[in-house]
């Protein structure tokens, strides 16, 4: 098996990483709140796809009881019903984080972190 | 279909890189939903259709409004 | 605000976005979906309105104290339907043995699990609306 037919087999793998390592980048990289909760967003997802894909086989079957459908054509549906739980937590995340940003964004006035911590520092040698 | 889903892959990476690369969060938000909308996709090319309706209903719909009703609370762009 | 095209659009999109939340909910046990992804649908089209036509509109057609007890009450509808079999000599969330199961494939089938997914729906669409109308309310 050549290189090119390994990456073809494993496209969901890699491409789960990559996106995987973009949303990191983008929470560790970048200042600003809203764009970290976007990153961490990426993050959750490129891990739910990493988990749907771990379910997949090659030309199977949507795991719904229909005809006579042997099991052993099904995808593995655990991975899916995990993921779908995990969704519903992504979203109350996102919401709680948004919320959380409106409040800093009416107390500083910003959301760039290195200026809130530029004002919070200067508030300690106040004291 | 095999180039189906590596042409969704690549569109995939790519919507996720334009998403970290632009300044503008309205841009990013706008982004970020393309990126839901083609993760659903695939989805549904993995044989997962529950979740790629879950996710095409609350990834592009739901978290891209919510997204949007903050950034219209906050500030536009980054920096 | 005064968006004559806007304002077209969503009032023809918006029963068809409703019905197939609705869809997706009662058909949750025999095909694709159930009752988080057709509230997911039921609440981004009730968003959808308040996007529109305002929030004082959507409030009014959709107040607080409604949604509010469409919350509750989804979530005491989904524990009462288990302690039903609670009751009836099982575990919580019995099915088999409590409800009447039906044929695998037909639409009234699956015991007690239509009626979750119903309590589910419910709850989870007015959440949505209850999310969207927080995060955006003025101090």
């Amino acid at each position: 098996m050549s290189v090119l037919d390994t990456f073809v087999a494993n496209i969901h793998f890699i491409g789960a990483m990559i996106i995987f390592v973009i949303g990191l980048y983008m929470v560790i990289a970048h200042p600003n709140l809203f764009k970290r909760i976007i990153g961490i967003n990426v993050m959750s997802s490129a891990v739910f796809y990493f988990f749907v894909a771990i379910g997949a086989i090659a030309d199977g079957r949507v795991p719904i009881v229909e005809g006579t459908v042997t099991p052993a054509d099904y995808i593995n549906p655990v991975p899916s019903a995990l993921i779908l739980t995990g969704i519903v937590i992504s979203v109350s995340f996102t919401v709680y984080a948004l919320s959380l940003a409106i409040k800093i964004h009416q107390s500083y006035g910003t959301l760039d972190q290195e200026k809130i911590v530029e004002m919070t520092t200067r508030d300690d040698s106040y004291d | 279909m095999t180039l189906l889903t590596i042409f969704l892959v690549l569109l995939l990476v790519l919507t996720a890189f334009a998403v970290e690369r632009t300044k503008d969060l309205l841009s990013a938000v706008i982004v970020f939903a393309a990126f839901s909308l083609v993760l659903s996709v695939l989805w549904l090319i993995l044989k997962a259709p529950d979740v790629a309706l879950t996710e095409a209903a609350v990834g592009a719909g739901i978290t891209t409004v919510i997204l949007l009703a903050v950034l219209a609370k906050t500030e536009r762009y980054e920096r | 605000m005064n968006d004559r095209l806007l304002y077209t659009i969503v009032k023809l999109m918006l029963p068809v976005i409703v019905v197939y939340g609705i869809f997706i909910i009662l058909h949750g046990h025999v095909t694709p979906g159930g009752g988080f992804s057709g509230g997911a649908i039921l609440g981004a089209a009730l968003i959808l309105y308040g996007l529109t036509f305002g929030q004082d509109a959507s409030l009014k057609l959709f107040p607080e104290s409604v949604s509010k007890r469409l919350e509750s009450g989804g979530v005491l509808v989904y524990i009462g339907i288990g302690l039903i079999g609670l009751v009836l000599g099982g575990a919580f969330l019995t099915n088999a043995g409590v409800f009447p199961l039906g044929d695998p494939g037909n639409i009234l089938s699956g015991g007690m699990i239509p009626l979750l997914m119903i309590a589910i729906g419910i709850k989870v669409g007015s959440t949505m609306m209850t999310l969207f109308n927080a995060l955006l309310e003025d101090e």
